[in-house]
């Protein structure tokens, strides 16, 4: 699969390449620093990827105001896009899934825990159809 | 003529001389009791006369009743004559007694009577004359008199006659009416409202506040109508109820409107309009009562604009909280992956004493992620949020079993079971899950019960719950429900969960407390208002 991560947190990041490393995963991951980063990779990459893992709190634009202007892009809201975050607050939660989610996951404190959650959502996805833009 | 003759004839004349004297004398005497007669009967005539006189003047009266009292007294106040009705009434007998009126008269009345009599004398007869007089039995009366004067045949005034009526009883329903008219001008005028009668949208009568509420006086109010004062938007909703309690559709009706002032500034003020109806059920008037609410208005939209920013800048602080715990979380899950990588990474590098370091790392990260969680939840429970319903506690319970770790050696139960009470579900299970955790974690000896029960007061539901655990020692009974105050005996206590119980009583005007014996186990005891 290709992923989308879109995650300001170095170390996020290594999170997530050291767990499908480690795991041989043969999924291809893509960073995105930021909303506007990922948004200006998606309007000029050719391939689209197969999910997107968002991050909500970010400098600049924020994981929602991402979310929005992609489920308003005729081309891009098909994107199964599943939420990663520390955040529980209940708020976030609702405006998420009210926009329109495929997940969303609280990153866990421990590392161990957080790669137990990552594979089961990646083998999730791994047996669904996937759009293929 | 012998002389024998002439004596006889002498003595014969002699005899004729005396019959004649005698009879001049008898003449004399008889003509003198003639005169007499005459004398007297012209006397008797003249009385009768003016008995004459005095009778048509009795006749006169109009107000003749033989019912009234009826009195007749001479020009300086002594009865001459009274009926069987005036001596019942004022208790004197002319007949046994003098009686001389004046005296009788109440002394605040006396120059006013005397007043009276000389506008009797003057025009001869007196109407409505009103006093107050003292009978023989010492009560006290209210009188009214129509009197005249009676003339003797040369027109001379020489006594008067009068009809009295007993007026104590109108007199005295008179002053009562008075005093309850005063009594209740008294509050109207005082009152904190505004009372205003109208007829047909005119104004009739207002009391001194509306008067000074709208800086109008009484008088040029009566020139206006209610419309003159209103704000036209007013007009037509005003106008259409005002219609309906006309029509018998409404008995009052309660609007709040815009009034304006003499000086052009606008009153809003809370006006209940009643109708006052006749017997025929007519609508006579429509007497409104108006409070002026211009303050209160401001009042309340100030504490509506309070109350609005006090909701955001809660928003805001709950906004806050979730970001400062979203910050301060993700540099711990980045140390707690980094020593997690170092431990994986390393293994064979490490001695003993770095694996402990570094697991050592880890705890203290967990510790911390609870004490951000801890105060996110503190900070979460407020007012605003919460979310009454019915919820059944005993579901509760079960649940919280279900979620806590449960010692095997530990039994919770129920003594009875719970209510269901109108509660928001998240607080009440943040309530009994910190309390019942609590309890569990602090049991060492083996069984261990945690007893739940509920009993009710007229306003509040109270709950216990006991358990035979280590038990808190007296000094810190107050202490623990302080934030980040922990018992210190226990790593893995971040000293927030018995604030957040707190708080949560508190937000349902409750109270809670403690009663514990150190080794023998603590009975938490806490009220929730129904």
């Amino acid at each position: 699969m290709n992923i989308l991560l879109i995650e300001d947190d170095t170390i996020e990041i290594m999170k997530l390449q050291r767990m499908v490393a480690k795991h041989s995963l043969k999924h291809n991951i893509i960073e995105a620093k930021n909303g506007e980063e990922a948004l200006s990779f998606l309007e000029s990459s050719e391939r689209l990827p197969d999910i997107i893992l968002l991050d909500l709190n970010m400098p600049r634009m924020s994981g929602i105001e991402f979310l929005e202007i992609l489920k308003k892009d005729a081309r891009l809201r098909y994107l199964p896009t599943i939420i990663l975050t520390t955040s529980e607050n209940r708020v976030d939660l609702l405006k998420c899934y009210e926009i329109g989610i495929a997940g969303y996951i609280i990153k866990p404190l421990k590392y161990e825990d957080y790669q137990g959650k990552l594979e089961k959502v990646l083998a999730y996805w791994n047996v669904n159809e996937l759009v293929k833009g | 003529m012998d002389s024998k003759e002439v004596t006889l004839l002498k003595r014969a004349l002699e005899r004729q001389k005396k019959a004649r004297q005698q009879a001049e004398r008898i003449l004399e005497a008889k003509s003198k009791e003639l005169y007499d007669v005459t004398q007297h009967l012209q006397q008797t005539n003249n009385k009768l006369e003016n008995l004459l006189t005095e009778k048509a003047s009795e006749l006169d009266g109009e107000f003749i009743n033989i019912i009234d009292p009826y009195v007749v007294m001479d020009l300086q106040f002594n009865v001459l004559n009274m009926n069987s009705s005036a001596k019942k009434f004022l208790g004197y007998d002319h007949t046994k007694e003098t009686l001389n009126l004046s005296k009788i008269v109440h002394h605040d009345f006396m120059e006013y009577t005397v007043q009276s009599f000389e506008s009797l004398i003057e025009v001869g007869s007196l109407q409505n004359y009103r006093a107050k007089i003292c009978t023989k039995n010492k009560t006290e009366k209210w009188i009214q008199i129509n009197a005249s004067i009676i003339y003797d045949s040369e027109r001379k005034p020489i006594a008067a006659q009068g009809i009295v009526r007993d007026i104590t009883q109108e007199m005295e329903v008179k002053q009562l009416l008075s005093e309850q008219r005063k009594q209740l001008d008294v509050i109207v005028e005082n009152s904190p409202l505004s009372i205003v009668l109208t007829v047909d949208g005119k104004i009739i009568k207002a009391n001194q506040t509306f008067t000074e509420l709208l800086g109008y006086s009484e008088r040029e109010l009566k020139q206006l109508s209610v419309k003159d004062i209103s704000a036209a938007e007013d007009v037509a909703s005003s106008k259409e109820l005002m219609d309906k309690m006309n029509n018998g559709e409404l008995d009052k009706f309660a609007v709040v409107k815009t009034y304006f002032k003499k000086d052009g500034n606008p009153v809003l003020a809370k006006t209940l309009v009643s109708a006052v109806k006749n017997e025929a059920g007519m609508v006579d008037y429509q007497v409104a009562l108006v409070e002026d609410i211009t303050n209160q208005k401001e009042l309340e939209n100030q504490k509506e604009k309070l109350l609005e920013e006090l909701e955001k800048s809660n928003e805001g602080l709950q906004e806050y909280a979730h970001i400062v715990s979203h910050d301060l979380k993700s540099p711990l899950r980045s140390v707690s992956a980094l020593a997690s990588w170092l431990s994986e990474d390393y293994s064979d590098k490490l001695d003993e004493n770095g694996k402990f370091n570094l697991q050592q790392i880890q705890e203290k990260v967990e510790g911390m992620d609870r004490l951000i969680d801890g105060i996110l939840r503190y900070s979460s429970i407020n007012d605003a949020a919460l979310d009454n319903t019915l919820i059944d506690l005993n579901e509760v319970v079960q649940d919280i079993k279900e979620i806590i770790f449960v010692p095997e050696h530990v039994n919770i139960k129920l003594l009875n079971p719970l209510p269901s009470i109108r509660v928001d579900k998240t607080k009440v299970h943040q309530l009994f899950q910190n309390l019942i955790s609590n309890a569990v974690v602090h049991i060492e000896r083996s069984p261990g019960v945690v007893a739940i029960d509920a009993t009710e007061t007229k306003t509040h539901w109270q709950f216990s719950i006991k358990d035979n655990g280590v038990g808190i020692a007296k000094e810190y009974h107050e202490k623990i429900f302080k934030v980040f105050q922990s018992m210190g005996n226990n790593e893995r206590s971040t000293g927030i969960g018995l604030s957040i119980v707190k708080k949560i009583v508190n937000l349902y005007q409750g109270k809670i407390w403690l009663e514990s014996e150190v080794g023998v186990g603590t009975t938490f005891y806490f009220t929730l208002k129904k």
